[in-house]
């Protein structure tokens, strides 16, 4: 592997699941900015990041991806801008629950256009045992529409290998040759 | 009726200094609860910035042992912004001049603090 610092961003709407993803793949204790959620989050879950989460994942072979997550809601956009400063690729994760997971998915993809013009995407679709449909072809459908082809995966956030597979899916895209 | 009693203690705590140009009160994940802002200025995006950066504050402090963290301080080329805690769950955001005396400041910050602090 080329570079050995690799800096990557997990964006996605409140309650993706992007703070427990990178807990479950950080190998050190990740740093979290959540506070008491007081606006509509509430009804999804009773703390919500603020800031960032940071952790790191070390590869085989010596490489370090640095993981950082950004706050979900729009009233935090600036950090998005901040956090994607650097960055190689994004994971967007979309709460399949939500009401409208594939305008969701518009609106991310749009807020980081700028950057995904210069850097890869991979798509992580959660709670898809709490509500199975759009299905992962659907997304896919829909993107290729507008002639975006990225990864899609269905994951469970908490699990380590499913998080890690999108990570390697993103670092693939950036760079076949990359033995994981 | 909440909102009316926070925006009392602001404007007392805006009165209070001629250094003190604004000031609000934002829930620890962003929101403005009350504010007695300049009009340009956008609550929202306000109100998430000074969550952040408490939140960062807070989690430095703690990386470098520096114990509970009682203020964040910025210094533009135009003058200050406070943010401190106002009880556990709340943020109070100064913004003062840059000739500020900010000895005063902090005390006049830190009793509002308290008074915001009561109410919530």
């Amino acid at each position: 592997m080329k570079r050995l610092d690799n800096k990557i961003i997990f964006t996605g709407p409140v309650g993706a699941g992007k703070t427990t993803a990178i807990g479950s793949i950080s190998d050190i204790p990740p740093i979290k900015t959540d506070a008491a959620a007081s606006d509509m989050t509430l009804h999804r879950k009773s703390h919500t990041t603020v800031a960032l989460d940071y952790g790191v994942l070390n590869l085989d072979g010596g490489a370090k991806v640095h993981l950082y997550g950004t706050p979900g809601q729009e009233r935090f956009d600036f950090m998005w801008d901040i956090l994607s400063t650097g960055g190689i690729g994004l994971i967007l994760l979309l709460d399949n629950s939500r009401p409208n997971p594939m305008k969701d998915m518009q609106f991310f993809m749009n807020a980081f256009k700028d950057f995904l013009r210069e850097a890869p995407l991979v798509i992580g679709v959660t709670k898809t045992d709490v509500k199975p449909s759009p299905s992962v072809k659907h997304y896919a459908e829909i993107l290729a529409r507008v002639d975006q082809r990225p990864p899609i995966f269905e994951i469970d956030g908490r699990n380590r290998e499913d998080v890690k597979n999108l990570v390697m899916a993103l670092l693939f895209s950036i760079d076949p040759g990359l033995e994981g | 009726m909440r909102e009316q009693m926070l925006k009392s203690i602001l404007s007392e705590l805006n009165g209070s200094s001629a250094d003190i140009e604004a000031s609000a009160v934002i829930s620890s994940d962003g929101l403005t609860m009350a504010a007695l802002l300049p009009q340009d200025v956008d609550e929202d995006r306000v109100g998430a910035m000074a969550a952040a950066m408490l939140s960062l504050g807070e989690r430095t402090a703690r990386e470098l042992a520096r114990g509970e963290l009682e203020q964040v301080m910025v210094k533009g080329e135009n003058g200050y912004i406070l943010m401190s805690h106002a009880g556990k769950d709340a943020v109070l955001t100064v913004i003062a001049r840059k000739d500020a005396k900010l000895g005063l400041i902090f005390l006049d910050a830190k009793r509002a603090a308290k008074a915001i602090a009561d109410i919530l």
